[in-house]
């Protein structure tokens, strides 16, 4: 029974808590301590929060540590796993605007592995690319600041040449939330943070991870490495608790290597206000949120249930495959968390302003280069990935338009380092409003244009598809901005 | 423009026909009959008549040509279809019939026996000794693509069939048909006109460079219409543009899979507009699936050597590239380049087709060792 993992009073709890306490007092609150046993219930709030060491107000000093661990993920079996600071998830960067952020990084993995600030917009030397690898045993500094305006839901994972699935799959993901000082959603909305990961285990609890050559490998390889168990930071179907008429903000973040989630709360709508580069500049209402690996969503949750009812979050079947390597069960909706009403009257639900932000259009009158990506079954441009060889060469200052083509019949989601774009179109359908994006999911045999400003920031930057095993592969390339 | 050449050659070789067996035509033509069956041969490799008259494209075979009585495959509506035995065979074979009636098989679809031995000249029933009420070839066999193959590559076919395939006593039994024996199927508005409309057609761009032009004659005649769409008719509103149907024609079960034909005009996004004309090359030389195949010069065709794929995906069946890659480079370059330069692009999006999870590695495994073709005369072969 997956509920039994949660234990009710440590939930009652919880609740209690959390209808008690405004969302503000739970982010300031003492960090939690950094080693947490995997499969104890842990702050359905979150992963917890790496502790700032610095006492500078400007400056957050953390330290992540990367090392073999043995932690209890499934019930019944322990697995010998990769973990920051001994954490699947790893602990959550939590930061502001403006912050200076010093990670002291430690690789104490057998393997060489880097940290990728996923989305986060830092120089090219801190983006812990695959031409910065950490030895084992070795220690780098991860040092950036924060602009204005990034405040957003990021994620940071390895990204060595060839073993960014192996050892996310191996458990090494972690969230970042920047925050900004004037965000427009109410105090009174709490705040959870939601990272969703796959994955498979053998009948030992092993983390299954077949030889690339077996036929196994070969449906990995092409599909993306999907596991059955499916994990909401780390624990399998938590409960969430709400209170009638309260909404609630979930940073949603997709850390699963090829896992494309339709999310769906039935009874319930979703407002989404945000995307991988933080607030929309106007809430969306939607049925359901189609999130890609790599992609990252803010919505608000509306507690329009009866107290001490349920509802299921789940994720229903997305056909992102090629024919030939679709799963069997791949109509199957699965079942995420649980959303339970506590048995209180119902609050008085905060109103969302109808504009959140302004998003800046970048200028695309004046664009230095219009460039064509054609996604193909493991190559762009009919390419692997060559660490010595530059394939876009761009310059600082300038804008570009890159269009996208997926030319095979399964999606590829296409994540570009350190810029955030926006999109223009997808198959020529212009899109509804500005949205920050460093990760597109390009559905089969389509086609999508964004825009990219390479502002600052001058160095090597890569650019692949989010699925781990394709970009393993070498479905990647150099993107190099001169200055 | 090649429908005029063909006429001009059509009023010469016709009144030839009419006097001689084609024998001592291809004597008179000049050619050595030797060289005539191994012409014939080329031919009916690269057109793959032996994927369904031998199951294989392969002279080796013991039964080369000699048909089938297997009748798992070939099913169109309630009619089973048995390809013919086409072996010299005087019993059971093409042997009972004359070059004539062989010839007017491939150039007009009549059914050898069926219809009168007489000279045709015209293709519409009625006119010129086609019959008025004729008796055609059972729907599967491509003859209304293969009607625009000149004279003297249709007498090469005959005189390979003739003399250098070794004669199979097999009797395959009568293909069943529809009391009109499908003179519904092949009116001129379903196959299109003959001689086949002068390039370009709105279809086309124009794109005037020989290469082009003798891509365009090789689409036509390798029947790439009869599953790609138009049929072989380049005038056709389906010209090459896919599937649009999930029937035959424009999808194939194959097994529990589907097999739909892509769109083969050079669109961006739905097309092949994205790949370039060495991909293509690849695809109908090794089978190798352009979009998830490097695009690169492959050497070898072992899997893991000279840049062909260790893995390799493969075009879902029944594309008949272990046919197609017969084809001669400076052929799969042409109609490469006509499928890239002379056609016009048309967005048509095509579900993919279906398949195992190896994409038919397995199947295809077994075709490393038929190309190059055995020389000749291989196992189903005679020297004439």
């Amino acid at each position: 029974m997956p509920f039994s993992r949660s234990s009710r009073p440590a939930l009652l709890w919880r609740a209690a808590l959390l209808v008690a306490m405004p969302a503000g007092a739970q982010q300031t609150a003492p960090a939690t301590p950094q080693v947490v046993p995997a499969g104890s219930p842990r702050s359905v709030a979150g992963p917890p929060v790496l502790p700032n060491r610095s006492r500078d107000p400007g400056t957050v000093e953390v330290t992540l540590t990367a090392a073999p661990a043995r932690l209890t993920l499934v019930a019944g079996a322990a697995s010998d796993v990769f973990a920051y600071n001994s954490q699947i998830p790893g602990p959550t960067l939590d930061v502001r605007e403006g912050d200076r952020v010093v990670v002291h990084f430690e690789n104490r993995l057998p393997v060489p592995t880097t940290v990728h600030w996923h989305g986060l917009h830092i120089p090219a030397t801190a983006d812990g690319s695959p031409f910065h690898p950490v030895p084992p045993g070795g220690r780098r500094d991860y040092v950036f600041t924060l602009l204005p305006g990034s405040a957003g839901t990021y994620w940071y994972h390895p990204h060595p040449h060839h073993q960014t699935g192996y050892q996310v799959a191996k458990g090494l993901y972690g969230a970042i939330v920047v925050r900004a000082p004037d965000d427009p959603i109410p105090a009174a909305v709490e705040e959870r943070l939601l990272v969703l990961h796959d994955n498979r285990f053998d009948a030992g609890g092993a983390v299954d991870l077949p030889a690339s050559d077996s036929p196994r490998g070969r449906v990995d390889f092409e599909n993306g490495r999907e596991g059955d168990v499916l994990f909401v930071n780390g624990e399998v179907l938590p409960t969430i608790p709400i209170r009638a008429g309260a909404v609630q903000r979930w940073r949603i973040v997709n850390a699963s290597a090829a896992r494309v989630y339709r999310l769906v709360l039935p009874g319930h709508t979703l407002v989404q206000v945000g995307s991988d580069g933080g607030l929309f500049e106007h809430p969306v209402e939607l049925t359901e949120l189609v999130l890609a690996n790599g992609e990252r969503a803010e919505v608000l949750v509306r507690a329009t249930g009866a107290p001490g009812s349920r509802a299921v979050l789940e994720t229903r079947p997305y056909d992102r495959y090629v024919p030939q390597t679709r799963p069997a069960d791949w109509q199957r909706a699965r079942p995420l968390l649980t959303l339970a009403y506590v048995d209180s009257a119902p609050v008085q639900s905060p109103v969302i302003p109808p504009t959140l932000r302004h998003v800046p259009a970048i200028d695309t009158t004046r664009v230095a280069a219009r460039r064509v990506f054609a996604l193909s079954q493991g190559m762009i441009n009919g390419k692997l990935m060559d660490p010595d060889r530059v394939d876009v060469a761009g310059r600082l200052g300038t804008t570009e338009i890159w269009e996208i083509e997926n030319l095979v019949g399964m999606d590829h989601p296409f994540h570009l380092h350190g810029y955030q774009f926006q999109l223009l179109d997808r198959d020529g359908m212009p899109e509804p409003q500005r949205r920050w994006k460093d990760t597109v999911n390009l559905p089969k045999h389509s086609t999508a244009r964004l825009v990219v400003r390479f502002d600052r920031y001058p160095g090597k930057w890569m650019y692949h598809c989010h699925i781990l095993d394709h970009e393993d592969h070498g479905m990647m390339g150099v993107l190099e901005i001169s200055p | 423009m090649r429908a005029s050449t063909t006429m001009r050659r059509t009023a010469w070789i016709l009144p030839l026909l009419v006097a001689t067996p084609l024998a001592a035509q291809v004597r008179l033509a000049g050619r050595d009959l030797d060289m005539v069956v191994q012409r014939g041969r080329q031919l009916v490799l690269q057109h793959g008549c032996g994927d369904c008259h031998a199951r294989v494209t392969d002279p080796r075979h013991a039964e080369w040509m000699a048909g089938t009585t297997d009748t798992t495959g070939n099913r169109i509506g309630p009619f089973i279809l048995l390809p013919r035995n086409l072996t010299p065979d005087r019993e059971t074979g093409a042997g009972r019939w004359t070059d004539r009636q062989l010839f007017n098989a491939v150039r007009y679809g009549l059914k050898p026996g069926a219809n009168p031995d007489v000279e045709v000249t015209s293709p519409v029933p009625g006119q010129g000794n086609h019959p008025a009420s004729p008796r055609y070839l059972s729907v599967g066999m491509p003859w209304m693509s293969f009607r625009h193959m000149p004279d003297e590559d249709l007498q090469a076919i005959i005189a390979y069939l003739r003399h250098g395939v070794k004669p199979v006593r097999k009797a395959i039994p009568e293909n069943p048909a529809p009391p009109d024996f499908w003179a519904s199927e092949y009116t001129e508005a379903k196959i299109g006109p003959f001689p086949v409309a002068a390039y370009p057609t709105v279809n086309e761009t124009g794109a005037g460079d020989a290469e082009v032009v003798r891509g365009r004659d090789l689409v036509v005649m390798h029947a790439c219409g009869e599953c790609h769409g138009g049929s072989g008719n380049p005038a056709s509103p389906h010209w090459l543009q896919g599937s649009k149907s999930e029937q035959p024609p424009g999808t194939f079960a194959i097994g529990p899979f589907k097999t739909r034909p892509r769109n083969l005009t050079p669109d961006n996004v739905t097309g092949l507009g994205r790949f370039s004309e060495r991909q293509l090359f690849n695809a109908l030389r090794h089978g190798l699936r352009p979009g998830e195949t490097p695009d690169v010069e492959i050497t070898s065709r072992t899997p893991g050597q000279g840049n062909y794929p260790l893995h390799p995906k493969y075009l879902a069946p029944p594309m008949p590239w272990p046919a197609f890659r017969h084809m001669p480079d400076d052929e799969l370059r042409a109609v490469a380049a006509y499928l890239k330069r002379g056609l016009k692009p048309v967005r048509n999006r095509v579900a993919d087709s279906e398949g195992p999870p190896d994409f038919w590695a397995s199947e295809y495994a077994k075709y490393h060792d038929r190309y190059p073709a055995a020389p000749f005369p291989a196992g189903g072969e005679r020297k004439p």
